[in-house]
């Protein structure tokens, strides 16, 4: 503990035991006053207080560090609750003091307040010394105090108790090392509590050991036998390091020094890619916990040199606003530490530094280091910009969400939105709410609920002219509100319950057209991703109107997809027609089977049509009887050629006409392969025929389904009807004969838009719960749709106006 | 292969372990529902003057269905 010399003080160690009494009043005045007011000197008599006398002790070993003696400092806290700090200083001076008459020094330092170096500023340039209250107090405030002096090769005792010395100070024995130990305990009847906290001590140690880099200090606790070591040559670096050491950061540590003036300043710091903000202030290794002037100065340069770096590098164009303060310490860990020559603490706990000096100071120095820091660095600048736009879209992000919704009322759940037009029921588990797009969808589907627990929300999408020819559509943040406000759910961080929503069947009922798929694409996404819990609870559902009405006579039927219109098709077809092949006849559900196979096949064909010729495959197919050995055998091969183009010639001339049929050679099966070129629909189109092709399942299939054909006989056939016959040449077109002759009479209309139904027609087709068919939204759908959005969101045109045009997003996309 | 976050690009996890999911973080949702409210999501849409699309035969095939 020398923190409290003055080196000038050199003597031998001879006092007189009269002298020793005469100073012993002294002492008595000044440590009585520190017993009857103890928190008047450290702050309470509590925790607080307790541990303040450890760190009182510490810190004059750590001015000793500071002052460049100390270089290690080893606390213990020991089994009946004393605690001793060793340091290998320069240890207190001991001898007669030159002032104080008939004292020695070191009890001058352990008695007098206000006793030390640190007050002059000539032995301790800088010091923390805990405000000026001296290890007196810590003395005065001991139940006992041992100290253990290591000093010009000797070693020196002296015990006191409460304060008081009980005996001189002794030469007790010889030794190589330097330094001086403080071994005290806490007076109980001062003190509420006396156990000393491990956890606390160490804290407060590591910090020490960050802000004087190379210090080792040790802590060890003998009732628990735990025990740490702290040594960062990195100093405050290390600090923040420390700070950031599970956070993903976004550039090495910057660190910056300068002393003016008196002043040394030192200044770490890091950006994290988390949320809080972490900054420590120093003044003299004090934590100044309530920040102050140089902590100012840090904040408003820091915010001045980020926003000035920025408006130079032109970076955050699409800012709104420029960030805060706040935004810009957004996962900011930094550590300033400042020295100076006499520290001004204020504030409810004295850790808040006051000088005022300081603020300017810091500011230039910040504004200096951190503008050359990011001019040099442009990499790890452009992180951190990146980063602090990121805090002040979430910042404006998250008031505007805050904003819109309060203010139109989408959290009090009183104020429901004017177009929802809600149900009876107040019951979610039998309420159902129907999204519906469209003014006029919205009008029919209100007219024609079930009102008791069917409540209808009509969304208009707004459609803007981006460009010429290019048109977008988005909801309003008025819409997304109205949606929000009639979910009863809220948004966002705070108010955002799930459990609160009001429906638990959401439908989103929207055009069976792409618009109308974009715009579901669109609720999907924001489902997705703001309310993800009603998609996974299985809330969500898409509402499956009919792509087809079909008028026969006065009857109105409606279909809900081309499978289910070919299905009706053909069930009428097989009430009335009757085919006679070489076979026998065929009629009824035989027919009615057959004509489903005639569809399969030409389903099949319309696949592999991509790349090939329908017409050629049909011929190849029907008329050809081809398998892979086929190909080896040239004299067999051509009569096949011969029997397709006669096919082709009956039924497709026009293909024959353009037809050029290739033998070419296929080395890797040392075989042929034919190649077919014909037009369609006049481009060139080149059917290749090889083993491949040959021994494909999509053959297999084609020819299965030929042999099914086969069981009917060859063609031609006659198809009979109740009024007409036709002659088919071959299945496809007996199938394509009854379904003109199914056909008619009946008016097939393709519903494109909801509105196209009249209100009953609505109920009838997507909103009766008897009838209707809903697709339930699973959170995998849900994915497929953020990704489509994505997409349609994505900033490249080109790959965007593609998929678009490729997938036409079909309704089928989001279907399965 | 983890997904990532929509608003800000980064890995995110998937529930339950990351509450925020799809998103990253509490924050980047909030950004998100920012833009929502912003009205900066839109999607494609054809003009307001365009030909309806016309009605097609029954018999044609309902996938190719963009009409543009």
């Amino acid at each position: 503990m020398n923190g409290i010399s003055k080196p000038a003080a050199e003597a031998s160690t001879t006092s007189g035991p009269a002298e020793y009494g005469t100073a012993q009043i002294t002492v008595l005045e000044g440590l009585e006053a520190v017993r009857k007011r103890p928190s008047m000197y450290i702050g309470d008599t509590n925790v607080y207080g307790l541990h303040h006398l450890v760190y009182e002790v510490v810190d004059n070993s750590v001015d000793e560090a500071l002052a460049g003696f100390c270089t290690t400092l080893a606390v213990t806290i020991h089994v009946d609750g004393s605690v001793s700090v060793k340091d290998n200083g320069r240890g207190i001076p001991v001898g007669p003091h030159p002032t104080v008459h008939g004292m020695d020094t070191v009890d001058v330092v352990m008695t007098k307040l206000h006793a030390g170096g640190k007050f002059e500023n000539s032995a301790y340039k800088v010091s923390g010394g805990l405000h000026g209250v001296g290890v007196s107090c810590v003395n005065a405030l001991s139940e006992w105090l041992r100290l253990e002096i290591q000093r010009n090769g000797k070693v020196y005792e002296q015990r006191y108790a409460r304060g008081i010395p009980q005996q001189q100070v002794a030469e007790v024995g010889v030794t190589d090392g330097r330094g001086t130990t403080v071994w005290f305990k806490p007076d109980p009847t001062i003190f509420e509590t006396t156990d000393i906290s491990f956890d606390t001590l160490s804290q407060r140690l590591r910090e020490l050991a960050f802000l004087n880099a190379g210090l080792s200090i040790t802590i060890t606790d003998e009732r628990t036998s735990k025990s740490h070591s702290f040594q960062f040559d990195g100093g405050i670096v290390s600090f923040v390091e420390y700070l950031n050491k599970s956070k993903e950061t976004l550039h090495p540590p910057i660190f910056f020094k300068a002393v003016k003036d008196d002043v040394a300043l030192e200044i770490a710091m890091q950006w994290n890619d988390g949320y809080d903000e972490r900054i420590y202030t120093f003044a003299n290794n004090i934590n100044t916990h309530e920040g102050g002037s140089h902590l100012v100065g840090f904040k408003s340069a820091l915010t001045r040199s980020i926003n000035a770096y920025a408006e130079r590098g032109g970076v955050w164009k699409d800012l709104k606003e420029a960030p805060t303060g706040e935004d810009a310490r957004e996962g900011l860990a930094a550590v300033i530490s400042v020295k100076l020559a006499n520290p001004q603490f204020e504030g409810q706990t004295k850790t808040k530094l006051g000088n005022s000096e300081l603020k300017g100071l810091v500011e230039q120095m910040v504004n200096e280091s951190l503008g050359n820091f990011l001019e040099e660095n442009p990499g790890a600048a452009r992180k951190i910009m990146a980063k602090i736009g990121d805090a002040t879209r979430g910042r404006i992000a998250a008031r505007k969400a805050r904003e819109t919704v309060r203010r139109k009322g989408a959290l009090d759940g009183l104020s429901l939105p004017g177009k929802l037009a809600d149900c009876q029921s107040k019951d979610p588990s039998e309420s159902e709410l129907y999204i519906v797009e469209g003014d006029s969808a919205g009008g029919s589907a209100k007219q024609g609920r079930d009102r008791r627990n069917q409540a209808i929300l009509p969304l208009k999408g707004k459609i803007l002219n981006v460009e010429k020819a290019r048109f977008e559509k988005m909801l309003t943040s008025g819409e997304i509100v109205a949606l929000i406000t009639a979910l009863g759910t809220g948004v966002g961080r705070e108010d955002y319950d799930p459990t609160a929503a009001r429906y638990h069947r959401i439908i989103l009922m929207t055009d069976a057209d792409v618009d109308g798929s974009h715009i579901r694409t669109l609720l999907l996404t924001f489902f997705y991703r703001q309310m993800p819990e009603l998609i996974a609870k299985g809330y969500l559902y898409i509402a499956q109107p009919p792509l087809y009405k079909v008028t026969r006579g006065k009857k109105e039927l409606f279909l809900k997809d081309q499978r289910s219109l070919d299905e009706y098709l053909l069930r009428i077809a097989m009430e009335r027609a009757v085919v006679e092949t070489s076979a026998g006849e065929l009629k009824g559900p035989a027919l009615r089977a057959l004509l489903e196979r005639v569809a399969q096949y030409q389903d099949r064909l319309a696949k592999l049509s991509r790349r090939r010729d329908p017409r050629v495959l049909d011929a190849l197919v029907q008329a050809a009887r081809i398998d892979e050995t086929t190909l080896l055998d040239m004299d067999a091969l051509a009569r096949q050629v011969e029997a397709m183009h006669a096919w082709m010639g009956e039924r497709t001339p026009d293909v024959l006409g353009h037809l050029k049929t290739f033998r070419k050679d296929d080395p890797e099966h040392q075989a042929k392969k034919l190649v077919f070129r014909t037009e369609m629909n006049g481009s060139p189109r080149e059917t290749v025929v090889d083993h491949a092709f040959l021994t494909s399942p999509e053959y297999a299939e084609l020819v299965a389904l030929r042999e099914v054909f086969a069981q009917g006989g060859p063609p031609p056939y006659r198809v009979r009807f109740e009024e007409s016959e036709a002659s088919a040449k071959s299945v496809q077109e007996i199938l394509a004969a009854v379904r003109a002759d199914a056909s008619r009479g009946l008016a097939i209309q393709r519903f494109k838009g909801l509105g196209e139904m009249n209100p009953e027609q609505l109920w009838d087709t997507t909103m009766n719960p008897e009838t209707r068919t809903l697709l339930q939204v699973r959170v995998e759908d849900a994915v497929e749709s953020d990704d489509i959005f994505a997409l349609l969101m994505g900033e490249a045109v080109e790959p965007r106006r593609e998929f678009i045009e490729k997938n036409a997003l079909d309704v089928q996309n989001l279907d399965i | 292969m983890a997904a990532l976050c929509p608003s800000c690009h980064k890995p995110a996890g998937p529930r339950p372990g990351n509450k925020s999911a799809p998103f990253c973080s509490p924050r980047c949702r909030q950004v998100d529902l920012g833009r929502w409210l912003g009205e900066e999501y839109r999607v494609p849409d054809r003009p307001l003057d365009a030909e309806p699309e016309q009605p097609r035969p029954a018999s044609a095939p309902a996938q190719d269905e963009d009409g543009r």
